[in-house]
């Protein structure tokens, strides 16, 4: 007789999508927050966007104070 | 555990702690941004450069109302961090409670990617980074953080693997090893600080201390709302 034996995990696993949408949201808030530069709205804006600077500006306090390069 | 208890519990405590930082950031830190701002205008007007005074309170009005909005997406992004590191690493990490360990978390996230970062590249207010040399010292921040976040990350996997009972001691003199060789290895910030260096000094002790708290706050909401929705749902599916 051959028995099967099924290790039930006790604990639910962590669920794979929410950590999906989690790390996509970490890469983009953070290039948001710290990085851009004019990029993220060239996409749409094209040249200019990189002389407004519209994102930068709107967390530049921000990206001073938690220590991110900034000018 | 379900998909949506995890992302609502780590958005939400990453939102609320991200808030609380930027109301606390305009009372600490704000003085310190403005009066920065006020003497790189001075000295630019002093070296005959045309300042826009118009143009730069517009600027300024932008920047301040940002501050709030800027808080909560700085906060959801660390949290969005932290709730992946928390659902994985939960059992290993020390603590009786969820709030124990969600502040232990707490401890060495923000000891590895801020002050150990802060060491190497610390913050600096407005007039001090010259904005030619934003993408290198954007690499060179981002390597050295790579490598403290990585170096740590390697071990805490290890951590579990390795039966090396007293030896753990070891691990985290690798992690300074390693992070001495970085702080050797990589180039300093290029740019001179031709302000006094009382501001960036203070400014450099408040925001470390902001920072501090901020991560502080993530842990004990981010543990709370942990207890109140996951550990309630996995009760449930225990008893079932
Ligand atoms: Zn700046």
């Amino acid at each position: 007789m051959s028995t099967i034996r099924q290790i039930a995990k006790e604990v639910p696993r962590v669920p794979r999508i929410a950590v999906g949408i989690l790390v996509a949201i970490l890469l983009f808030t953070m290039f948001m927050v710290g990085f851009d530069q004019g990029h993220l709205f060239s996409i749409v804006q094209g040249q200019p966007a990189f002389d407004n600077m519209w994102m930068h500006e709107f967390y530049h306090d921000m990206r001073h104070a938690s220590g991110f390069p900034c000018h | 555990m379900n998909s949506i208890n995890l992302l609502a519990v780590t958005i939400f405590s990453g939102a609320i702690a991200g808030t609380i930082l930027a109301i606390i950031n305009l009372g600490l830190v704000e003085p310190y941004i403005d009066s920065a701002i006020a003497l790189e205008t001075q000295r630019k007007i002093s070296s005959g450069e045309n300042v826009d005074m118009a143009e730069l309170v517009h600027y300024r009005i932008w920047q301040k109302g940002g501050a709030i909005a800027a808080g909560a997406v700085y906060g959801i992004s660390l949290g969005a961090l932290f709730g992946i590191v928390f659902a994985y690493g939960r059992k290993a990490l020390p603590g009786d409670s969820n709030k124990q360990k969600a502040l232990f978390l707490a401890g060495i996230l923000w000891f590895v990617l801020y002050l150990m970062v802060a060491i190497k590249y610390p913050a600096n207010p407005p007039a001090v980074g010259d904005p030619e040399t934003i993408y290198y010292r954007q690499s060179l921040y981002v390597g050295y953080l790579a490598i403290s976040g990585f170096t740590a990350l390697g071990l805490a996997l290890a951590w579990k693997r390795v039966q090396l009972g007293s030896k753990k001691i070891l691990f985290p003199l690798i992690y300074a090893a390693i992070m001495i060789v970085a702080y050797v290895a990589l180039p300093p910030n290029p740019d001179k600080i031709g302000i006094s260096m009382d501001l960036i000094h203070t400014f450099r002790v408040v925001t470390a201390l902001t920072i501090g708290l901020f991560w502080g706050i993530l842990g004990i909401v981010f543990g709370s709302l942990w207890d109140r929705f996951i550990s309630r749902e996995e009760q449930k599916y225990a008893t079932v």
